[in-house]
């Protein structure tokens, strides 16, 4: 079993003007993932962050707040589980919930270092 | 450990937040009290994500709470007047008002500022769907069959009319009240005509705005001021027109005239509530076209089938509405009548007072008919 990074990435759910309706249907969805994931004994850990973004670049350390409406990807949030192989891991991340408001998963596999 | 969460307890909570922070900060701080709800329920839905509370009610409600602070604390670094609250900010007078029956006080507040006079009619449901019952822009416009720039476009102006009137955030007392009542069942009347005549394939979304009706209908029955016989004619009226809601779709998702309904679809439950509302709507000598609406449905309901439906007893009500408020849609309803009675002699004397442009856009019923 390996350990793999489930990455959320799309517009900002604040930017897309859902009703109370819909974010509670959605919610409902993530609530059933997740669930799913636990009773299958495979998820780590996850976070959920906020729209805030602060850039810091250069040599210089330059730092640059972004509003996320200006972005229409940021980084949402990220489940970790544990997978035999990027194909299962596929077949997971096929019941998250946001794909028709245009957001991906990206599935990046943790490396794993020798001691 | 699975938990099925409450159907809806978003929108409703919606609506019941927004109105008690109106209540809190004022009509024109409407803007900032939306955004803060909103922003409540995309923080629940994300952090409930990993663990749903216990009581999820109960969580709203103390997030709503905390959003008092929140909202008082932004409208004092903008300098904005905070209207309603006295210096020295009363957090205990606060929590009164997230008592139930507070609530319910601010959220009737809420559906009289909605179908106040001064709003523009078409403003008025518009308005409601997005305050009380917490559709989105785009709910709306789907639900009312209409551009989402257009309901955005009535939202402005409306909540324009409510800033430059000045709108009090009240119920209505005295003499002005049994009016204002009056403006408020026919706005909850459309609301529940346009889920109901819609004839949209989306069936759902078209019960949202029947149920919707319903439930806003219901909070009037809560207060004494206004539980007056026509509200609980008008909500008998819907009770009897839900029972049929099922029975309206075939199979093949088409829409079926009454002729061509299957009764055993009807839902009984709901028609033995709209019976018990209308025994308490006729406890009056003046009825309202909800009351004869509702006994024109009644009479359909009673009726073992389409054949033996007393078209005599629905041609009477028929002619109270018309004396009530004349129209010509009800004496082409009332000529229709005498044809399935084959009445024809009776048929034609309705038929002659029509001048078939004053039906405009239906005339073709008339020619139809």
């Amino acid at each position: 079993m390996k350990q793999f990074m489930m990455i959320f990435i799309g517009e900002d759910y604040a930017d897309l003007g859902l009703s109370p309706e819909e974010m509670q249907n959605r919610m409902g969805k993530w609530f059933a993932w997740s669930q799913k994931m636990d009773a299958a004994g495979i998820k780590h850990e996850g976070e959920a962050l906020t729209s805030k973004i602060r850039r810091i670049s250069g040599v210089e350390r330059t730092a640059k707040d972004i509003a996320s409406t200006e972005l229409k990807e940021i980084v949402g949030g990220y489940y970790t589980v544990s997978a035999k192989d990027f194909d299962a891991v596929e077949e997971i991340a096929k019941d998250f919930p946001d794909y028709d408001l245009g957001s991906y998963v990206e599935i990046r596999e943790v490396m794993v270092f020798d001691h | 450990m699975e938990t099925k969460l409450i159907d809806h307890l978003f929108r409703y909570h919606s609506g019941k937040m927004v109105s008690v922070l109106t209540r809190i900060f004022g009509l024109s701080n409407l803007e900032i009290i939306e955004d803060a709800v909103q922003d409540t329920f995309l923080k629940a839905s994300i952090s409930w994500r990993k663990e749903q509370p216990e009581n999820p009610e109960a969580w709203l409600t103390k997030a709503a709470k905390n959003r008092v602070l929140d909202i008082f604390r932004k409208l004092k670094s903008e300098q904005k007047l905070i209207p309603e609250i006295k210096a020295g900010f009363d957090s205990i007078a606060t929590e009164e008002l997230f008592l139930d029956a507070e609530i319910e006080d601010a959220q009737l507040r809420m559906i009289f500022t909605a179908c106040h006079p001064k709003l523009d009619a078409k403003d008025q449901i518009v308005f409601a769907l997005k305050t009380i019952a917490g559709f989105s822009t785009k709910e709306i416009a789907s639900a009312l069959l209409t551009k989402e720039e257009t309901i955005k476009k009535r939202l402005l102006r409306a909540k324009k009319t409510i800033k430059t009137t000045n709108l009090a955030f009240k119920i209505p007392q005295g003499k002005e009240l049994p009016e204002r009542i009056d403006s408020v069942l026919n706005v909850i009347y459309l609301i529940f005509n346009e889920g109901f005549h819609s004839n949209k394939k989306e069936i759902l979304v078209q019960k949202e705005l029947c149920g919707e009706a319903i439930r806003l209908c219901k909070m009037l029955l809560k207060n004494k001021h206004t539980q007056i016989p026509e509200s609980y004619a008008l909500f008998a009226l819907m009770c009897f027109h839900s029972a049929r809601l099922d029975a309206k779709i075939n199979t093949e998702n088409e829409l079926l005239d009454l002729k061509n309904q299957d009764r055993n679809k009807w839902s009984f439950p709901m028609i033995q509530l709209g019976n018990m509302m209308m025994n308490k709507a006729v406890e009056t000598s003046q009825f309202s076209r909800y009351h004869y609406e509702a006994a024109i449905v009644v009479e359909h309901i009673k009726a073992p089938n389409f054949e033996q439906t007393d078209w005599n007893k629905i041609l009477n009500y028929y002619k109270c509405l018309h004396k009530l408020q004349p129209s010509t849609s009800y004496l082409l309803t009332m000529a229709v009548v005498c044809l399935q009675s084959e009445n024809y002699v009776k048929a034609n004397y309705y038929f002659e007072q029509i001048n078939p442009d004053d039906l405009a856009q239906r005339s073709y019923l008339f020619y139809g008919a």
